[in-house]
């Protein structure tokens, strides 16, 4: 097990008062926390920045790690690491029971909030008199959905990892997968509750609830507004010229569009209710045209475009000149 | 699996995030969150704001910052949220547009 060097972990002095140590606290939380931090280990560092907290606020506790720490912290590895990674923030986030080993090897097993604690244990205080009843844990987790699945109400699998407590009060992680009715029109973002599909409880209380929250998988030809989709349309030169007809893809199979005769390379054409499912009715399509040139121009081709040239009398920098 | 029903009462909500009515009722007073419904007792909130509920929470715990401050930051964050994958979207239809 490794030694935890709470002081070096919130960049204080082995000696700094209590004030100094609050203030590092809220400065490394305010940069760490989970819910604000775009950190890619956000969480982990916070975990650790909380618990040296825990720690460090509390002078009984202080004391008690400060001995171990004179001693070198003997029988504790001296490198730290980064802690196990993998869970999602959110799983742990209304127990904060998953404190290292190390600081369970010092002050005891799960962690247990004090009653009327201030910084730690808050969502767990208020609700139960009874402490050894506790809901089990919520756990938040990304569900995947391609954008054709959202067309209609569709039955997914999702596999994602709970604490399990054993009758020896071990806890581990075990893998769980469900079979989730995924109701038409979902959005990016949206979350869908399953009650009771959480960690276990302590005592009579009952497992915490399961959240998804929806991830729409970005697809390879559409690009998603709100309820509408975008789909860029490659057109020839003199297509977006002359006007074309031709097929273009939709979630749902192909439909023909119709160019108009002298388009504009970024013009939107609105397909109705091509988009996606909405909670009533559709939303569109919209076609967004790019002109696109010829990797290779033949000589042929290039008296073509001279012919044109000269014929057109297009200044397109009309508007430098003025 | 079913769905389970995705509005909630108060008490559905205070269990549902391990709060007391009190705390449930600050956040709303705050704007936090805006449940439908004329007074606590006809209160529905969504599963959207249970999960605000739970951040604004846990901020409040972690951060120490008062209710007022954390109905600001919720709205900045929910704001950056916005605005990065408005950022994220536009730049994908920008590459779209510029590739050949």
């Amino acid at each position: 097990m490794d030694f935890q060097d709470y002081y070096k972990i919130l960049s204080v002095a082995p000696d700094a008062d209590s004030k100094t140590i609050k203030t590092a606290y809220r400065k490394l939380a305010r940069k760490y926390h989970p819910d604000v931090s775009e950190h890619h280990e956000a969480e982990e560092k916070f975990k650790q920045i909380a618990e040296a907290y825990e720690v460090l606020k509390d002078p009984k506790k202080r004391a008690q790690y400060d001995e171990l720490r004179e001693h070198g912290g003997q029988g504790y590895r001296q490198e730290q690491t980064q802690g196990t990674s993998g869970q999602h923030y959110s799983q742990s986030s209304s127990d904060h029971g998953d404190f290292s080993d190390f600081f369970s090897s010092i002050f005891g097993g799960a962690y247990q909030p004090e009653e009327g604690a201030g910084a730690h244990g808050f969502s767990q205080q208020g609700f139960s008199s009874q402490r050894a009843a506790r809901k089990g844990q919520d756990i938040e987790t990304d569900m995947p959905i391609f954008l054709e699945d959202t067309l209609a109400t569709s039955s997914k699998p999702i596999s994602y990892s709970l604490p399990h407590r054993d009758a020896q009060g071990q806890v581990s992680q075990v893998n769980k997968t469900l079979n989730v009715k995924i109701p038409a029109g979902v959005a990016e973002g949206e979350r869908i509750r399953l009650k009771g599909q959480g960690g276990q409880g302590l005592g009579d209380a009952p497992s915490g609830d399961l959240y998804l929250r929806i991830r729409l998988v970005p697809h390879p030809l559409f690009d998603v507004e709100a309820h509408n989709l975008i789909l860029t349309v490659p057109l020839a030169p003199w297509e977006a010229a002359l006007g074309t007809s031709l097929e273009a893809p939709t979630l749902s199979g192909k439909i023909k569009i119709t160019i108009p005769a002298n388009s504009q390379s970024g013009q939107r054409l609105r397909i109705k209710g091509k988009g996606l499912v909405r909670k009533q009715g559709h939303g569109d399509l919209y076609a967004v045209l790019k002109v696109v040139m010829p990797g290779s121009v033949s000589e042929e081709s290039k008296q073509h475009w001279q012919q044109l040239a000269d014929a057109a009398a297009f200044d397109p920098r009309m508007e430098w000149r003025q | 699996m079913d769905l389970s029903a995705q509005y909630f009462s108060l008490e559905e909500i205070c269990y549902a995030t391990q709060n007391p009515s009190q705390t449930i009722i600050e956040i709303v007073n705050q704007g936090i969150v805006e449940p439908e419904g004329a007074g606590p007792e006809t209160w529905l909130f969504n599963t959207q704001m249970i999960s605000v509920t739970k951040r604004a929470c846990r901020l409040h715990r972690d951060l120490e910052i008062d209710w007022s401050g954390i109905a600001l930051a919720i709205s900045l964050i929910e704001e950056l949220d916005q605005l990065r994958d408005e950022n994220q979207r536009l730049r994908k239809r920008l590459e779209r547009f510029l590739d050949q």
